[in-house]
């Protein structure tokens, strides 16, 4: 047979058997078709139900678990601070029963360095300040500072000073009450952040000190408390104090009734002569975060001249600001710090002048600095890592920069050096660039310093 | 053509001022009709000032570092002993100006390091 044949016969079996396989689909399978596949919605609908149910169950679960998380980390949270305050309550008790109780600390800072001023003799000079501290109790705190020094030009010779006399009593956890003599907050920069040559990066004071009070003998609150709804912190210190007396132009007290030269305030708060009139003052700064603070502070007065009737206003006030930023990308720690101070003094009042006419008081002298510090301390050099570069601009007006220097206006760059030897140690080289108003040139300086805090 | 007067419109403002104020004093006393009918425990006083101890959420480390550095370099703990630590603490507590309980945080954090 050929092949065609075959395939044509193939082909006529296969359509005839076609009719055949349609009968097999009888109406039974049918009906069983039709019965599974309604088991199977149902099924569907179940599995459906089910799904729901489980992540219902779940939600359920999983707000139940957060639930019984956070109690139990509240109920956590509150033991530990309790059992944290009693921990500290009975260490308190136990710490009182010891024997010696009161704690002594000597403290203080000690340093020489080496100037050479133009215009004036190179010197050597040392300074040495000791500190008493005594921790009375928990609550009760006091400090003693002194100062003794050399005396550069003139006759020499060795002075001593008392930096600080004061006695503190906690009164909470916000306020802190003091009386006795302590470094004045005006200013900021001088009596909070670098009061000790160890810790100042320059070695030379700033202009604007000329315009501070460096301490105050009165009684004061101070303290910290913290802004509102978590914005940060905020610190205080108030105080009413012995008040200035006025000085003349080459900065000696004025006479009785003589303030025709006037210049400015002379803060010997040791003069009982000139201290009938108070001064009351205080600073106030906010820290939106650790790093930086920003402060306002100010003192106001009435001083008058040793043992006369007359007394005239003075108004200091003063901004300030800090801050720090340490980082592995800057590879150690850059800090900034700055002030402005305005005294007013005199305003207002007119007096007879010496030659029989009138002239008005007062004069206002303002003054301020920036200083800049970068300590590359993680760069992983050694040496290198202990260096600090720091730069200070300061600058002085008025009649005070007349009675310092004979200049209506000085200013000055300071570029230093510093190397830490210890966290409390420092080496300091620094050159100071001088001008005067007019474009004249001032005195030029270099300082070496060994300063070592304890 | 007539001007709005002025008089009306601070008048207008008063009254709608008034009435935001009233609406967001309802809002802060955390009582709209959905959460007291769906929550029947009461909600805790809207919190307008909180007041909030920064040592709280702080460790007497992180307090140290912050603080301390502010103003000077971070002296080691191991520099004094914890009896003279708590001399120092309580005097730069003054000077920094911190709550009682940043001082004790700062003091514990010391006195710890110091002795180990």
């Amino acid at each position: 047979m050929r092949r065609s044949t075959r395939v044509a016969m193939c082909l006529a079996l296969g359509l005839a058997a076609l009719p055949v396989a349609g009968l097999r689909a009888d109406p039974t399978t049918q009906q069983k078709y039709d019965a599974l596949k309604a088991q199977m919605a149902a099924m569907a609908r179940q599995m459906a139900s089910m799904q729901k149910q489980m992540a219902a169950m779940k939600k359920r679960q999983a707000a139940m678990a957060a639930s019984t998380q956070s109690t139990d980390q509240k109920a956590i949270d509150r033991s530990v601070r309790r059992l944290y305050k009693k921990v500290m309550k009975e260490s308190q008790k136990i710490s009182a029963l010891e024997p010696g109780n009161i704690q002594v600390l000597i403290a203080g800072d000690v340093n020489f360095q080496f100037q050479h001023q133009q215009g004036h003799a190179s010197t050597f000079y040392a300074d040495s300040s000791p500190m008493i501290q005594v921790r009375v109790d928990k609550n009760i705190f006091i400090n003693t500072a002194f100062d003794f020094y050399t005396q550069s030009g003139g006759a020499g010779g060795v002075n001593s000073d008392i930096g600080a006399a004061n006695l503190n009593y906690e009164l909470n956890d916000n306020i802190t009450l003091g009386g006795g003599l302590i470094s004045s907050p005006i200013g900021g920069i001088v009596g909070i952040y670098n009061p000790a040559p160890w810790n100042r990066w320059v070695v030379d004071g700033s202009l604007e000190d000329n315009l501070l009070p460096p301490n105050e003998l009165g009684v004061w609150a101070r303290g910290g408390v913290p802004a509102p709804n978590n914005l940060g912190y905020l610190t205080y210190f108030l105080f009413a104090s012995n008040g200035p007396a006025s000085t003349s132009t080459n900065g000696t007290a004025n006479s009785a009734g003589s303030y025709n030269s006037y210049t400015g305030l002379n803060y010997g708060n040791w003069n009982p002569a000139a201290q009938n009139g108070k001064a009351i003052g205080g600073r106030v700064s906010y820290l939106p975060i650790p790093n930086i603070e920003v402060g306002y502070s100010f003192e106001y007065a009435r001083p008058s001249a040793d043992g006369s009737p007359v007394t005239i206003n003075s108004l200091v006030q003063a901004v300030d600001f800090n801050a720090y930023y340490v980082n592995k990308k800057i590879d150690g720690l850059f800090r900034v710090r700055g002030g402005w101070t305005w005294d007013q003094v005199g305003q207002g009042l007119v007096v007879a002048n010496a030659s029989g006419g009138f002239s008005s008081l007062g004069g206002d002298s303002n003054g301020g600095q920036i200083e800049f510090a970068y300590q590359p301390s993680m760069c992983g050099i050694k040496y290198l890592n202990r260096v600090m570069a720091a730069f200070r601009y300061d600058r002085i007006d008025g009649p005070v920069s007349q009675a310092l220097s004979g200049s209506d206006h000085e200013q000055r760059y300071t570029f230093g050096l510093d190397y830490w030897l210890h966290s409390n140690a420092v080496l300091k080289c620094e050159y100071e660039f001088d001008n005067l108003s007019g474009g004249q040139h001032g005195a030029d300086a270099v300082f070496m310093q060994f300063a070592v805090g304890i | 053509m007539k001007m709005f007067p002025a008089f009306h419109f601070v008048k207008a403002a008063t009254i709608g001022l008034a009435v935001a104020t009233a609406v967001s004093l309802t809002g802060c006393s955390g009582s709209s009709p959905k959460q007291t009918t769906a929550a029947k425990k009461p909600l805790p006083p809207h919190p307008m000032f909180t007041f909030k101890d920064p040592a709280d959420n702080e460790s007497g480390a992180q307090i140290w570092s912050q603080n301390c550095m502010r103003c000077h370099q971070l002296r080691s703990p191991a520099q004094y002993t914890p009896a003279q630590w708590g001399v120092i603490v309580q005097y730069m507590r003054l000077k920094a100006g911190l709550t009682g309980e940043q001082a004790k945080k700062v003091l514990a954090f010391l006195q710890s390091a110091s002795a180990h």
